[in-house]
């Protein structure tokens, strides 16, 4: 459309514009909605003039006013940010063939990276946000293995399972996707800004919200299923059978994507969904290189020259007494006092755990109990003798 | 013609020796004290007026002017009418008081020519024989009080005729007898309280022997019912025991703030646990004129807070001072004063505002929430705590599968560890581990090579600060104190590092 195409803001065209302008409008009434996650998907889905009618009640009028006049220059601005349209032969290739994807996406790090992490194969993180320590471990340590391995990691901004991968991503030197549900300006907690800004110097974020817009609930909705579409492969790490939980992956299904679980203990609520989607079929992840092997099923050959990241310490033999120590620790003598339960001297099993610590195979997490480093690091860290 | 007498007053925890001059001239009959009296001392006048006439002397009927002595000290409490009463007679010379000079005057006179006890008494004691001076008449109730400090003559004086009897070179009243149900204001005896009954947990009872060991300030941190509390009243019975010079400054402390009856010393280190809603005035003092808080009265002691998280951040700051240097200095616009607060800190909290947190998934509490308690816990203080002592249920419920220690064996690991501890810092000044500074360490805390390599990888995990470092290595000198041995192996920087407080850079966790 060459008449609409000379208004480009950063490469948007009006109509995508004016699309992101209008979800943001209507944010009072789509939080509304946002209680009934399916009609929240459908009207994401459907046409600006259409959504002004199911939703826009009293304020119709005005909105169609406002929908007809709109003009690019009324949209703020942000420094560092880049428009990218549906209509941009940029656009990344899996947004255009999902149903209700967003149209356009403010993107924070550069349109080219985006493009860049998005040709790559993609793996999308999902999970709790109340995730317990073995959980966050877990998704931090596959972020780590994957982004090391050339694989674009994608997740959400929320707490828990999305923050620790983007962590882990970046821990490994790695770049991910953010998917914010607010405006890139106006992202929350406030408290994660630096982390912000340092994922945008390495990979990207991306929010389809007009900059200064804070997404509320639906935004956080919303910004599921732009996570889901990105990738190829949606694994959940960690999640409670709620339907707030198991939400992402009924996305994913419904987008065709290939769906695996990280399995739990039978006994924890947190793993329960998790556990409930293995028994239904999702594929079983345990480390990185079991992703590798589903991104790449069809080509195995290229599986084997992709291999996830070695640690520091790789080949160094552990000690038969680390060894011990470290086994007894991931079988659930996670603390000293448990540990001197089984018979160990208290003072041996501070010092190997400290030892064990600072070779980074180990960590201490809540009410310092120690947690095995995540299986990723773990099995390339640890020769199998 | 003019007479003196000696007496102290009381200004917060400190006595000020005050000269009592009695000029009684021809003149209109008056009887005016000057030197910034407060209202109890203007009061004076009418019980010395009543006092000295029921007692059979004779009031002058002349202009009687009484000065205590420096003018600028300002004078509080009814305990000066004694030492004004013996200098009007004196003065009017109806007493030869030769032994006015030596002998300091402390009560409150009654109606009838009794000597009342004036509350203060072991720290006027300890301010008479530090005076020079070589006796001191008091009451007969507070005279065992007096008598604690040691090559004292104390004088038990009933009456006035009693003080005056003592004055020209006679004998005091005698001294009634001990009461033996009236106990010491800190007594380890009297409580039952034992390391023995803390029930699993071998794990943070090492972690107390450590902290006891090396006076370093320790974190308890634990889901709620495992025992953080009542380990942390345990400690004072495994610290080694008061000196006589640190039971004098205890007692003194207590007798002086708490107004209570002492007729001995201090036989265990006092134990504060103020509540949560204490406020910073309430920790460091000075809300009133003489008004000291709890750290003070944790003096040579354990102050312990629990539910740390929960006390006021303008509370928690107020302790930086105390702990940094042993004492608290105090300035309001109309008084200051330094107070000495050295104690050892013991804490306890939640690891989440809920306290489930690394109890199998019981934890529900948001990142947020979290990220505020850890907030609010970590900073200056935390920067002064050496040890964190994790505890949990399960530690709570199991039977451990070597016998509890008791409070016996581990106050003798204690004491031998502090002695090896002062051997080796005497001569620099200081006397256990937590007080060794950077200097101290690089000297008596050297590491072997497998120890510094540790030390190294840890900062460069980024799980220790410069801070954290110089703490980790304190408390690996402690536990190589507590094996006997003269140098730092690399397993106890293990162990140490295994209880160090830092928290893993953005992880905003207390771990």
């Amino acid at each position: 459309m060459p008449s609409t195409r000379a208004a480009d803001v950063n490469g948007a065209c009006v109509p995508c514009l004016r699309r992101s302008w209008l979800l943001a409008s209507l944010s009072g009434p789509l939080e509304y909605c946002a209680r009934d996650r399916e009609r929240l998907q459908a009207l994401l889905a459907v046409e600006d003039a259409e959504l002004i009618d199911a939703i826009g009640g009293r304020r119709r009028a005005e909105l169609r006013g406002e929908y007809a006049s709109f003009g690019a220059h009324s949209l703020h601005r942000c420094a560092g940010a880049q428009a990218l349209c549906r209509h941009d032969p940029r656009y990344p290739r899996a947004l255009l063939d999902a149903t209700g994807a967003p149209r356009m996406l403010n993107v924070l790090g550069g349109a080219e990276r985006l493009v860049e992490l998005c040709s790559a194969p993609a793996v999308a993180i999902l999970g709790s946000r109340r995730p317990s320590d073995y959980g966050r471990e877990t998704a931090r340590g596959l972020a780590r293995g994957l982004s090391a391995s050339g694989v674009s990691v994608i997740a959400g901004w929320q707490d828990g399972i999305a923050i620790a991968s983007h962590e882990g991503a970046l821990e490994a030197g790695g770049a991910t996707v953010a998917v914010l549900s607010d405006g890139i300006e106006a992202t929350t907690p406030v408290r994660r800004r630096a982390l912000l800004g340092r994922l945008a110097r390495a990979g990207c974020a991306v929010s389809e919200l007009p900059c200064d817009r804070a997404g509320r609930r639906w935004g956080q909705l919303a910004s599921e299923r732009t996570v889901v579409a990105l990738a190829a492969v949606a694994i959940v790490v960690e999640a409670e059978q709620t339907a707030g939980d198991l939400a992402a992956a009924g996305l994913a299904e419904a987008l065709e994507r290939t769906i695996a679980a990280v399995p739990g203990r039978v006994t924890s609520p947190l793993s329960r969904g998790t556990n409930a989607m293995l028994a239904r079929g999702a594929s079983i992840v345990r480390d990185a290189q079991d992703v590798l092997e589903l991104l790449y099923e069809a080509d195995p050959s290229r599986a084997r020259t992709a291999k996830p990241e070695s640690g520091p310490a790789a080949g160094a033999p552990l000690d038969a007494r680390l060894q011990g120590l470290l086994e007894r620790v991931g079988t659930g003598s996670d603390t000293p006092d448990s540990l001197a339960r089984e018979g160990l001297r208290l003072d041996d099993a501070l010092a190997g755990l400290s030892e064990l610590e600072l070779m980074g195979l180990l960590s201490r997490g809540d009410g310092g109990r120690y947690l095995p480093a995540s299986p990723t690091s773990a099995a390339t860290r640890i020769p199998n003798s | 013609m003019l007479a003196r007498a000696h007496a102290f007053t009381i200004e917060g925890l400190h006595t000020r020796h005050v000269t009592v001059e009695v000029d009684v001239r021809p003149g209109l009959p008056a009887f005016t004290i000057v030197g910034l009296a407060d209202t109890a001392v203007r009061e004076a006048r009418e019980r010395i007026n009543a006092a000295i006439r029921n007692s059979g002397y004779e009031f002058p009927a002349r202009r009687i002017t009484a000065n205590l002595a420096p003018g600028d000290v300002p004078k509080a409490g009814p305990g000066l009418d004694l030492a004004i009463a013996c200098a009007v007679l004196a003065a009017s010379g109806q007493v030869h008081g030769e032994r006015l000079a030596s002998v300091a005057l402390f009560g409150e006179l009654a109606l009838d020519g009794g000597v009342r006890a004036a509350h203060g008494t072991l720290a006027v004691a300890q301010a008479t024989r530090a005076a020079g001076l070589a006796g001191l008449a008091l009451s007969p109730s507070r005279a065992h009080e007096a008598k604690l400090i040691d090559g004292l003559e104390v004088a038990a004086v009933e009456k006035l005729r009693s003080a005056v009897r003592v004055l020209e070179g006679g004998a005091g009243d005698p001294l009634p007898r001990a009461n033996p149900d009236l106990p010491a204001v800190y007594d380890a005896s009297a409580t039952t309280i034992d390391l023995r009954d803390v029930r699993g947990q071998a794990h943070a009872v090492e972690a107390l022997v450590i902290a006891a060991a090396g006076a370093h300030n320790a974190l308890l941190s634990g889901a709620p019912g495992t025992g953080k509390t009542m380990l942390a009243q345990r400690v004072c019975s495994i610290l080694p025991p008061l000196s006589t010079d640190e039971a004098i400054e205890v007692t003194r402390i207590h007798s002086l703030m708490l107004g209570t009856r002492v007729e001995q010393l201090a036989r265990a280190r006092p134990f504060r646990a103020p509540h949560h809603t204490t406020t910073a005035a309430g920790l460091v003092g000075g809300a009133r004129r003489g008004c000291v808080g709890e750290v003070v009265l944790a003096h040579n002691g354990v102050l312990f807070l629990d539910e740390l998280s929960e006390f006021s951040r303008s509370a928690l700051e107020a302790l930086r001072q105390p702990l940094e240097d042993g004492c608290v200095a105090i300035a309001r616009a109309s008084h200051s004063a330094v107070y000495p607060a050295r104690f050892m800190l013991l804490a306890a909290t939640n690891p989440c505002p809920c306290g489930y947190a690394g109890e199998l998934e019981r934890c529900g509490c948001s990142e947020a929430q979290r990220a505020r308690h850890a907030r609010r816990l970590s900073g200056p203080l935390l920067d002064r705590v050496d040890l964190l002592v994790n505890l949990t249920r399960a530690g709570a419920h199991s039977t451990s599968a070597t016998a509890p220690i008791s409070s016996a064996q581990a106050r003798d690991r204690v004491l031998d560890a502090r002695e090896r501890q002062a051997h080796r810092l005497s001569a620099q000044g200081v006397s256990v581990n937590a007080h060794m500074d950077a200097r101290l360490l690089r000297e008596h805390a050297r590491l072997d090579e497998k120890g510094e390599e540790m030390m190294r990888a840890a900062c460069e995990r980024g799980l220790l600060s410069v801070r954290g470092e110089h703490r980790a290595l304190r408390v690996a000198r402690t536990i190589a104190d507590l094996r006997g041995a003269q140098r730092v192996r690399a397993r106890d920087v293990g162990a140490a590092l295994a209880l160090r407080t830092s928290t893993a850079p953005g992880h905003g966790r207390l771990a």
